[in-house]
Protein backbone atom coordinates (compact mmCIF):
# COMPACT_ATOMS: atom_id res chain seq x y z
CA UNK A 1 0.00 0.00 0.00
CA UNK A 2 2.87 2.05 0.72
CA UNK A 3 4.68 1.37 -2.30
CA UNK A 4 1.88 1.71 -4.61
CA UNK A 5 0.95 5.44 -3.12
CA UNK A 6 4.91 6.41 -3.91
CA UNK A 7 4.62 4.72 -7.11
CA UNK A 8 1.15 6.75 -8.18
CA UNK A 9 2.20 9.92 -6.98
CA UNK A 10 5.47 8.95 -9.25
CA UNK A 11 3.58 8.67 -12.30
CA UNK A 12 1.63 11.67 -11.67
CA UNK A 13 4.40 13.77 -11.18
CA UNK A 14 6.29 12.68 -13.94
CA UNK A 15 3.26 13.07 -16.38
CA UNK A 16 2.98 16.62 -14.86
CA UNK A 17 6.72 17.19 -16.10
CA UNK A 18 6.58 15.93 -19.31
CA UNK A 19 3.51 18.03 -20.07
CA UNK A 20 5.82 20.99 -18.89
CA UNK A 21 8.59 20.11 -21.03
CA UNK A 22 6.12 20.30 -24.39
CA UNK A 23 4.62 23.39 -23.49
CA UNK A 24 8.43 24.52 -23.18
CA UNK A 25 9.60 22.92 -26.53
CA UNK A 26 6.12 24.18 -28.21
CA UNK A 27 6.55 27.40 -27.19
CA UNK A 28 10.49 27.66 -27.34
CA UNK A 29 10.76 28.60 -23.60
CA UNK A 30 13.60 29.46 -21.68
CA UNK A 31 14.97 27.81 -19.23
CA UNK A 32 13.99 30.73 -16.38
CA UNK A 33 10.45 30.30 -17.14
CA UNK A 34 10.16 26.13 -17.31
CA UNK A 35 13.53 24.62 -16.26
CA UNK A 36 15.42 21.80 -18.08
CA UNK A 37 16.70 18.70 -16.66
CA UNK A 38 20.04 19.66 -15.93
CA UNK A 39 19.08 22.74 -13.97
CA UNK A 40 16.14 20.60 -12.01
CA UNK A 41 19.49 18.54 -11.30
CA UNK A 42 21.43 20.78 -9.69
CA UNK A 43 18.49 22.40 -8.19
CA UNK A 44 17.98 18.99 -6.89
CA UNK A 45 21.39 19.07 -5.14
CA UNK A 46 21.47 22.09 -3.80
CA UNK A 47 17.83 22.95 -2.41
CA UNK A 48 16.94 18.94 -2.01
CA UNK A 49 17.90 18.44 1.05
CA UNK A 50 16.86 21.78 2.76
CA UNK A 51 12.93 21.17 1.07
CA UNK A 52 13.43 18.25 2.71
CA UNK A 53 13.74 19.40 6.29
CA UNK A 54 10.88 22.08 5.51
CA UNK A 55 8.32 19.09 4.53
CA UNK A 56 9.01 17.14 7.73
CA UNK A 57 8.79 20.45 9.36
CA UNK A 58 5.76 20.57 7.36
CA UNK A 59 4.54 17.82 8.09
CA UNK A 60 4.92 17.51 11.77
CA UNK A 61 2.45 20.60 12.17
CA UNK A 62 0.25 18.58 9.77
CA UNK A 63 0.46 15.12 11.98
CA UNK A 64 -0.17 17.19 15.12
CA UNK A 65 -2.90 19.22 13.63
CA UNK A 66 -4.71 16.14 12.10
CA UNK A 67 -4.43 14.46 15.42
CA UNK A 68 -5.73 17.92 17.21
CA UNK A 69 -8.70 17.68 14.62
CA UNK A 70 -9.37 13.59 14.66
CA UNK A 71 -9.75 14.21 18.66
CA UNK A 72 -12.44 17.32 18.29
CA UNK A 73 -14.23 15.77 15.52
CA UNK A 74 -14.92 12.36 17.34
CA UNK A 75 -15.68 14.38 20.82
CA UNK A 76 -18.01 16.72 19.16
CA UNK A 77 -19.39 13.63 16.87
CA UNK A 78 -19.66 11.70 19.38
CA UNK A 79 -21.45 14.53 21.50
CA UNK A 80 -23.32 15.46 18.29
CA UNK A 81 -24.97 11.92 17.39
CA UNK A 82 -28.28 12.36 19.58
CA UNK A 83 -31.62 13.34 18.43
CA UNK A 84 -31.68 15.88 20.97
CA UNK A 85 -31.80 19.77 20.39
CA UNK A 86 -27.75 19.54 21.67
CA UNK A 87 -27.31 17.17 18.57
CA UNK A 88 -29.33 18.67 16.32
CA UNK A 89 -27.64 21.99 17.19
CA UNK A 90 -24.04 20.87 16.93
CA UNK A 91 -25.15 19.30 13.39
CA UNK A 92 -26.78 22.09 12.08
CA UNK A 93 -23.80 24.24 13.13
CA UNK A 94 -21.18 21.96 11.70
CA UNK A 95 -22.96 21.89 8.43
CA UNK A 96 -23.06 26.11 8.44
CA UNK A 97 -19.58 26.43 9.30
CA UNK A 98 -17.97 23.60 6.69
CA UNK A 99 -19.54 25.60 4.18
CA UNK A 100 -17.32 28.53 4.89
CA UNK A 101 -13.44 28.32 3.14
CA UNK A 102 -11.31 27.95 6.43
CA UNK A 103 -8.35 29.36 4.19
CA UNK A 104 -9.83 33.11 4.03
CA UNK A 105 -9.62 33.11 7.52
CA UNK A 106 -5.78 32.44 7.96
CA UNK A 107 -5.06 36.37 7.80
CA UNK A 108 -6.89 36.89 10.88
CA UNK A 109 -5.32 33.96 12.51
CA UNK A 110 -2.07 35.25 11.62
CA UNK A 111 -3.03 38.60 12.76
CA UNK A 112 -4.22 37.52 15.66
CA UNK A 113 -1.42 35.08 16.73
CA UNK A 114 1.39 35.77 14.67
CA UNK A 115 3.37 33.64 11.92
CA UNK A 116 4.71 31.23 14.22
CA UNK A 117 4.00 27.62 15.17
CA UNK A 118 0.57 28.10 16.74
CA UNK A 119 -1.08 29.58 13.81
CA UNK A 120 0.29 27.21 11.00
CA UNK A 121 -1.02 24.58 13.65
CA UNK A 122 -4.30 25.87 13.98
CA UNK A 123 -4.80 26.62 10.40
CA UNK A 124 -3.82 22.75 9.50
CA UNK A 125 -6.31 21.33 12.16
CA UNK A 126 -9.20 23.57 11.01
CA UNK A 127 -8.91 22.66 7.22
CA UNK A 128 -9.31 19.05 7.44
CA UNK A 129 -11.71 19.25 11.17
CA UNK A 130 -14.51 19.77 9.13
CA UNK A 131 -14.39 17.11 6.53
CA UNK A 132 -13.52 14.85 9.65
CA UNK A 133 -16.59 16.04 11.66
CA UNK A 134 -19.13 15.58 9.21
CA UNK A 135 -18.05 12.00 8.44
CA UNK A 136 -18.20 11.04 12.34
CA UNK A 137 -21.28 12.97 12.93
CA UNK A 138 -22.90 11.22 10.24
CA UNK A 139 -21.54 7.62 11.39
CA UNK A 140 -22.14 8.28 14.91
CA UNK A 141 -25.70 9.76 14.25
CA UNK A 142 -26.72 6.57 12.35
CA UNK A 143 -28.14 3.61 14.55
CA UNK A 144 -27.31 -0.20 13.57
CA UNK A 145 -30.35 -1.36 14.77
CA UNK A 146 -29.93 -4.83 14.01
CA UNK A 147 -27.28 -5.07 17.05
CA UNK A 148 -27.93 -2.39 19.05
CA UNK A 149 -31.53 -3.40 19.59
CA UNK A 150 -30.92 -6.61 22.39
CA UNK A 151 -29.11 -3.68 24.11
CA UNK A 152 -31.50 -1.03 24.38
CA UNK A 153 -34.36 -3.20 25.18
CA UNK A 154 -32.58 -5.07 27.77
CA UNK A 155 -31.19 -1.78 29.18
CA UNK A 156 -27.52 -2.38 28.82
CA UNK A 157 -26.88 -0.06 26.29
CA UNK A 158 -24.29 2.58 27.22
CA UNK A 159 -22.73 5.34 25.26
CA UNK A 160 -19.75 3.73 25.35
CA UNK A 161 -20.73 0.76 24.12
CA UNK A 162 -22.97 2.32 21.06
CA UNK A 163 -20.16 4.62 19.87
CA UNK A 164 -18.34 1.36 19.95
CA UNK A 165 -20.54 -0.46 17.67
CA UNK A 166 -20.82 2.34 15.01
CA UNK A 167 -17.44 2.73 14.79
CA UNK A 168 -16.97 -1.45 14.56
CA UNK A 169 -19.81 -0.74 11.68
CA UNK A 170 -18.23 1.59 9.85
CA UNK A 171 -14.70 0.73 10.51
CA UNK A 172 -13.72 1.12 6.72
CA UNK A 173 -14.99 4.78 6.31
CA UNK A 174 -13.51 6.07 9.84
CA UNK A 175 -9.91 4.97 8.41
CA UNK A 176 -10.65 5.82 4.61
CA UNK A 177 -11.53 9.40 5.71
CA UNK A 178 -8.70 9.67 8.60
CA UNK A 179 -6.14 8.96 5.84
CA UNK A 180 -7.77 10.89 3.37
CA UNK A 181 -7.74 14.29 5.77
CA UNK A 182 -3.86 13.93 5.69
CA UNK A 183 -4.22 15.45 2.62
CA UNK A 184 -6.20 18.25 3.40
CA UNK A 185 -4.09 18.91 6.59
CA UNK A 186 -0.67 18.75 4.17
CA UNK A 187 -2.74 21.23 2.27
CA UNK A 188 -3.74 23.53 5.02
CA UNK A 189 -0.74 23.60 6.49
CA UNK A 190 1.06 24.49 2.98
CA UNK A 191 -1.25 27.33 2.53
CA UNK A 192 -0.98 28.42 5.94
CA UNK A 193 2.69 28.62 5.75
CA UNK A 194 2.31 30.48 2.00
CA UNK A 195 0.26 32.95 3.44
CA UNK A 196 2.05 34.01 6.35
CA UNK A 197 3.97 32.06 8.29
CA UNK A 198 8.48 31.60 8.96
CA UNK A 199 9.12 28.07 8.21
CA UNK A 200 7.79 25.20 6.52
CA UNK A 201 7.97 23.82 2.45
CA UNK A 202 4.98 26.55 2.03
CA UNK A 203 7.21 29.50 3.31
CA UNK A 204 10.02 28.17 1.02
CA UNK A 205 7.51 27.95 -1.68
CA UNK A 206 6.96 31.95 -1.34
CA UNK A 207 10.75 32.63 -1.47
CA UNK A 208 10.91 30.73 -4.91
CA UNK A 209 7.73 32.49 -6.00
CA UNK A 210 9.18 35.62 -5.31
CA UNK A 211 12.20 34.62 -7.22
CA UNK A 212 10.30 33.47 -10.14
CA UNK A 213 12.19 29.90 -9.90
CA UNK A 214 10.11 27.24 -10.84
CA UNK A 215 12.75 24.85 -10.22
CA UNK A 216 12.98 25.39 -6.86
CA UNK A 217 9.23 25.15 -7.04
CA UNK A 218 9.08 21.75 -8.56
CA UNK A 219 11.63 19.95 -6.81
CA UNK A 220 9.31 21.12 -3.41
CA UNK A 221 6.13 19.57 -4.87
CA UNK A 222 8.43 16.50 -5.64
CA UNK A 223 9.22 16.34 -2.06
CA UNK A 224 5.75 17.87 -0.34
CA UNK A 225 4.38 14.77 -2.78
CA UNK A 226 6.97 12.14 -1.61
CA UNK A 227 6.60 12.72 1.98
CA UNK A 228 2.73 13.14 1.86
CA UNK A 229 2.56 9.38 -0.22
CA UNK A 230 4.38 7.95 2.59
CA UNK A 231 2.55 9.61 5.35
CA UNK A 232 -0.75 8.30 3.48
CA UNK A 233 0.56 5.10 3.43
CA UNK A 234 1.15 4.76 6.56
CA UNK A 235 -2.42 5.92 7.54
CA UNK A 236 -3.80 3.59 5.66
CA UNK A 237 -1.65 0.85 7.08
CA UNK A 238 -2.28 1.74 10.50
CA UNK A 239 -5.95 1.70 9.59
CA UNK A 240 -5.65 -2.15 7.88
CA UNK A 241 -4.01 -3.30 10.88
CA UNK A 242 -6.45 -1.88 13.20
CA UNK A 243 -9.16 -3.72 11.23
CA UNK A 244 -7.48 -6.52 11.14
CA UNK A 245 -7.04 -6.79 15.08
CA UNK A 246 -10.47 -5.70 15.37
CA UNK A 247 -11.78 -8.43 13.27
CA UNK A 248 -9.72 -11.53 14.94
CA UNK A 249 -11.39 -13.08 18.11
CA UNK A 250 -9.69 -11.46 21.26
CA UNK A 251 -10.93 -13.58 24.03
CA UNK A 252 -10.33 -11.25 26.63
CA UNK A 253 -11.82 -8.00 25.83
CA UNK A 254 -14.63 -6.20 27.18
CA UNK A 255 -18.08 -5.00 25.71
CA UNK B 1 -51.14 -13.70 32.55
CA UNK B 2 -53.33 -12.32 30.57
CA UNK B 3 -53.13 -9.97 27.26
CA UNK B 4 -55.82 -8.53 25.46
CA UNK B 5 -55.79 -5.92 23.08
CA UNK B 6 -59.17 -4.13 22.09
CA UNK B 7 -60.18 -2.09 19.14
CA UNK B 8 -56.73 -1.87 18.20
CA UNK B 9 -55.68 0.12 15.57
CA UNK B 10 -51.95 1.06 13.69
CA UNK B 11 -51.58 3.46 10.62
CA UNK B 12 -48.09 4.03 9.92
CA UNK B 13 -46.95 7.95 9.34
CA UNK B 14 -47.58 9.09 6.04
CA UNK B 15 -49.66 6.58 4.94
CA UNK B 16 -53.42 6.04 4.36
CA UNK B 17 -54.18 2.45 4.36
CA UNK B 18 -54.67 1.13 8.31
CA UNK B 19 -51.96 -1.75 9.00
CA UNK B 20 -54.25 -2.90 12.09
CA UNK B 21 -58.20 -2.27 12.06
CA UNK B 22 -60.45 -2.74 14.63
CA UNK B 23 -58.35 -5.97 16.71
CA UNK B 24 -59.70 -7.52 19.76
CA UNK B 25 -58.18 -10.57 20.78
CA UNK B 26 -57.38 -12.10 24.25
CA UNK B 27 -54.32 -14.43 25.38
CA UNK B 28 -54.50 -16.22 28.74
CA UNK B 29 -51.87 -18.06 30.47
CA UNK B 30 -48.01 -18.59 29.81
CA UNK B 31 -46.88 -20.73 27.55
CA UNK B 32 -46.77 -20.08 23.39
CA UNK B 33 -49.21 -18.28 21.47
CA UNK B 34 -49.04 -17.33 17.92
CA UNK B 35 -49.21 -14.63 15.49
CA UNK B 36 -49.92 -16.27 11.76
CA UNK B 37 -50.65 -14.48 8.62
CA UNK B 38 -49.63 -13.42 5.23
CA UNK B 39 -46.74 -10.88 5.07
CA UNK B 40 -47.61 -7.31 5.29
CA UNK B 41 -50.93 -7.83 8.06
CA UNK B 42 -49.68 -6.19 10.63
CA UNK B 43 -48.20 -9.18 12.85
CA UNK B 44 -44.38 -7.20 13.41
CA UNK B 45 -46.16 -4.15 13.68
CA UNK B 46 -48.90 -5.48 16.49
CA UNK B 47 -45.95 -7.55 18.50
CA UNK B 48 -44.19 -3.80 18.20
CA UNK B 49 -46.69 -2.20 19.88
CA UNK B 50 -47.39 -4.84 22.90
CA UNK B 51 -43.44 -4.48 23.08
CA UNK B 52 -44.37 -0.84 23.57
CA UNK B 53 -41.61 0.00 20.30
CA UNK B 54 -44.39 2.16 18.20
CA UNK B 55 -46.89 4.04 19.41
CA UNK B 56 -50.99 3.04 19.60
CA UNK B 57 -52.72 5.01 17.96
CA UNK B 58 -55.98 4.00 18.69
CA UNK B 59 -57.31 1.42 21.22
CA UNK B 60 -55.89 0.04 23.90
CA UNK B 61 -53.60 -2.83 24.93
CA UNK B 62 -53.84 -4.31 28.46
CA UNK B 63 -51.08 -6.67 29.50
CA UNK B 64 -52.17 -8.13 33.34
CA UNK B 65 -49.50 -10.25 35.10
CA UNK B 66 -47.16 -8.93 32.12
CA UNK B 67 -44.23 -6.93 33.28
CA UNK B 68 -41.13 -7.15 31.26
CA UNK B 69 -41.69 -8.02 27.33
CA UNK B 70 -38.73 -8.47 25.02
CA UNK B 71 -39.14 -8.25 20.70
CA UNK B 72 -36.64 -10.37 18.90
CA UNK B 73 -36.46 -10.75 15.27
CA UNK B 74 -34.75 -12.70 12.80
CA UNK B 75 -32.25 -10.08 11.16
CA UNK B 76 -30.40 -9.10 14.36
CA UNK B 77 -26.85 -9.07 14.54
CA UNK B 78 -24.04 -9.60 17.58
CA UNK B 79 -21.21 -7.24 17.17
CA UNK B 80 -18.07 -8.56 15.48
CA UNK B 81 -15.41 -7.70 17.19
CA UNK B 82 -15.72 -10.96 19.51
CA UNK B 83 -16.50 -14.51 19.70
CA UNK B 84 -20.55 -15.65 19.75
CA UNK B 85 -19.18 -17.06 23.67
CA UNK B 86 -17.88 -13.82 24.60
CA UNK B 87 -20.86 -11.53 24.00
CA UNK B 88 -23.28 -14.67 25.65
CA UNK B 89 -20.97 -14.76 28.79
CA UNK B 90 -21.06 -10.93 29.11
CA UNK B 91 -25.37 -10.72 28.35
CA UNK B 92 -25.98 -13.44 30.68
CA UNK B 93 -27.11 -12.10 34.21
CA UNK B 94 -25.53 -13.75 37.22
CA UNK B 95 -26.51 -16.74 38.81
CA UNK B 96 -27.66 -17.91 34.88
CA UNK B 97 -24.78 -19.70 34.09
CA UNK B 98 -26.17 -22.58 34.04
CA UNK B 99 -29.24 -21.63 31.86
CA UNK B 100 -26.69 -20.53 29.41
CA UNK B 101 -24.66 -23.68 29.14
CA UNK B 102 -28.03 -25.69 29.24
CA UNK B 103 -29.56 -23.18 26.13
CA UNK B 104 -26.17 -23.79 24.22
CA UNK B 105 -26.32 -27.16 24.36
CA UNK B 106 -30.00 -27.55 23.53
CA UNK B 107 -29.67 -25.12 20.47
CA UNK B 108 -26.19 -27.29 19.44
CA UNK B 109 -23.92 -24.48 19.37
CA UNK B 110 -21.35 -26.09 21.26
CA UNK B 111 -18.84 -26.20 18.46
CA UNK B 112 -19.43 -22.58 17.20
CA UNK B 113 -19.39 -20.10 20.40
CA UNK B 114 -15.66 -19.22 19.78
CA UNK B 115 -16.67 -18.31 16.14
CA UNK B 116 -17.27 -14.79 15.29
CA UNK B 117 -21.00 -13.86 14.43
CA UNK B 118 -20.67 -13.50 10.80
CA UNK B 119 -19.07 -16.84 10.71
CA UNK B 120 -22.03 -18.74 11.51
CA UNK B 121 -24.93 -19.91 9.34
CA UNK B 122 -27.73 -17.98 9.43
CA UNK B 123 -29.63 -20.17 11.48
CA UNK B 124 -26.55 -20.54 14.08
CA UNK B 125 -27.21 -16.58 13.82
CA UNK B 126 -30.74 -16.81 14.84
CA UNK B 127 -30.37 -19.49 17.26
CA UNK B 128 -27.34 -17.23 19.31
CA UNK B 129 -29.52 -14.44 19.33
CA UNK B 130 -32.84 -15.96 20.73
CA UNK B 131 -30.17 -17.53 23.43
CA UNK B 132 -29.41 -13.98 24.61
CA UNK B 133 -33.27 -13.05 25.22
CA UNK B 134 -34.12 -16.20 26.49
CA UNK B 135 -31.22 -15.39 29.73
CA UNK B 136 -33.08 -12.38 30.19
CA UNK B 137 -35.69 -11.37 32.74
CA UNK B 138 -38.95 -11.17 30.48
CA UNK B 139 -42.71 -12.13 31.43
CA UNK B 140 -43.32 -12.32 27.64
CA UNK B 141 -41.13 -12.82 24.97
CA UNK B 142 -42.07 -12.08 21.73
CA UNK B 143 -39.81 -14.06 18.48
CA UNK B 144 -40.56 -12.60 15.26
CA UNK B 145 -39.15 -15.30 12.80
CA UNK B 146 -36.24 -15.31 15.39
CA UNK B 147 -36.11 -18.85 14.91
CA UNK B 148 -35.68 -18.76 10.91
CA UNK B 149 -33.21 -20.52 8.61
CA UNK B 150 -33.31 -23.28 11.31
CA UNK B 151 -33.95 -26.83 10.41
CA UNK B 152 -36.71 -27.98 11.60
CA UNK B 153 -36.23 -31.12 13.19
CA UNK B 154 -34.17 -29.06 15.65
CA UNK B 155 -36.84 -25.63 15.33
CA UNK B 156 -39.20 -28.64 17.00
CA UNK B 157 -36.49 -29.81 20.01
CA UNK B 158 -35.67 -25.90 20.61
CA UNK B 159 -39.70 -25.04 21.25
CA UNK B 160 -40.53 -28.09 23.20
CA UNK B 161 -37.44 -27.31 25.30
CA UNK B 162 -38.23 -23.67 25.74
CA UNK B 163 -41.80 -24.40 26.76
CA UNK B 164 -40.34 -27.10 29.80
CA UNK B 165 -37.24 -24.85 31.00
CA UNK B 166 -39.76 -21.75 30.85
CA UNK B 167 -43.52 -23.25 31.84
CA UNK B 168 -44.23 -19.81 33.21
CA UNK B 169 -43.31 -17.22 30.37
CA UNK B 170 -45.55 -16.35 28.00
CA UNK B 171 -43.88 -16.32 23.91
CA UNK B 172 -46.14 -14.82 21.34
CA UNK B 173 -44.33 -16.58 18.23
CA UNK B 174 -44.78 -15.29 14.68
CA UNK B 175 -44.01 -17.91 11.88
CA UNK B 176 -45.53 -18.68 8.37
CA UNK B 177 -44.88 -22.59 9.42
CA UNK B 178 -48.43 -23.87 9.36
CA UNK B 179 -47.40 -27.11 11.13
CA UNK B 180 -45.18 -25.44 13.41
CA UNK B 181 -47.69 -22.73 15.04
CA UNK B 182 -50.87 -25.50 15.27
CA UNK B 183 -49.11 -28.26 16.88
CA UNK B 184 -46.88 -26.27 19.66
CA UNK B 185 -48.94 -22.66 20.13
CA UNK B 186 -52.32 -23.37 22.58
CA UNK B 187 -53.82 -19.85 20.94
CA UNK B 188 -53.20 -18.90 17.18
CA UNK B 189 -54.30 -15.27 15.98
CA UNK B 190 -54.91 -15.56 12.59
CA UNK B 191 -55.11 -12.40 10.84
CA UNK B 192 -56.69 -11.77 7.63
CA UNK B 193 -55.61 -10.94 4.01
CA UNK B 194 -54.11 -7.54 3.40
CA UNK B 195 -56.52 -5.05 1.90
CA UNK B 196 -59.98 -7.40 1.99
CA UNK B 197 -62.20 -7.87 5.08
CA UNK B 198 -59.87 -7.50 8.19
CA UNK B 199 -61.19 -10.12 10.33
CA UNK B 200 -58.83 -11.93 12.74
CA UNK B 201 -59.69 -15.14 14.37
CA UNK B 202 -57.93 -16.89 17.82
CA UNK B 203 -58.09 -20.50 16.82
CA UNK B 204 -56.82 -22.90 19.27
CA UNK B 205 -53.82 -24.67 18.46
CA UNK B 206 -52.75 -28.47 19.79
CA UNK B 207 -50.39 -27.08 21.88
CA UNK B 208 -47.62 -30.29 22.25
CA UNK B 209 -45.15 -30.68 24.81
CA UNK B 210 -42.17 -33.33 25.29
CA UNK B 211 -42.85 -36.88 25.01
CA UNK B 212 -46.43 -35.70 22.88
CA UNK B 213 -48.18 -38.07 20.50
CA UNK B 214 -49.90 -37.11 17.43
CA UNK B 215 -52.93 -36.79 17.20
CA UNK B 216 -53.44 -36.66 13.50
CA UNK B 217 -57.01 -35.87 13.30
CA UNK B 218 -56.94 -32.85 15.43
CA UNK B 219 -53.81 -31.60 14.34
CA UNK B 220 -55.76 -31.34 10.49
CA UNK B 221 -58.84 -29.91 11.66
CA UNK B 222 -56.64 -27.33 13.14
CA UNK B 223 -54.51 -26.29 10.52
CA UNK B 224 -57.94 -26.48 8.24
CA UNK B 225 -59.68 -24.28 10.55
CA UNK B 226 -56.74 -21.83 10.26
CA UNK B 227 -56.36 -22.59 6.54
CA UNK B 228 -60.04 -21.13 6.09
CA UNK B 229 -59.55 -18.41 8.69
CA UNK B 230 -57.62 -16.12 5.82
Amino acid sequence: MLFRRIYQFMIVYVIGVIFLWMIKLSLGLSDYVIPGISLLKDTAEEFGTGYFMDVVNTLSVTVLGQFLSIIMAFTVGIAGRKSSWIGSFIKVTAYNIQAYPIVALAPIIFILLGDGFLSRLLIASMICYFPLLLSVLGIMATPVTDIEHFYIVTGRMRWQLEVKIRAFENLSKLTTVIAGSATLAMAGTIVGEFISANAGIGYSIRIALYQSDMAKILIALFMIGIIISIYQGILESMGEHIKHRWSIVNKGDEL
Amino acid sequence: MHLECSQLSFTYPGSDNAVIENLSFSMEKPGFKALFGPSGVGKTSLAKMIASMVPVNDGQILCQGIETVLYSYNLERLPGWSSCGNHLDKVTPEGKEMLQEQLVDIFELNEVTGSRFSQLSMGQQNRANLIRYLLQDFDLLILDESLANVDEKLREKIILSIKEIFPDKMFLYISHNLMEVSKFCSQILVFGKPGGQKQNFLIHGQDYTQGYELDKESLDHCMLEIMNAF
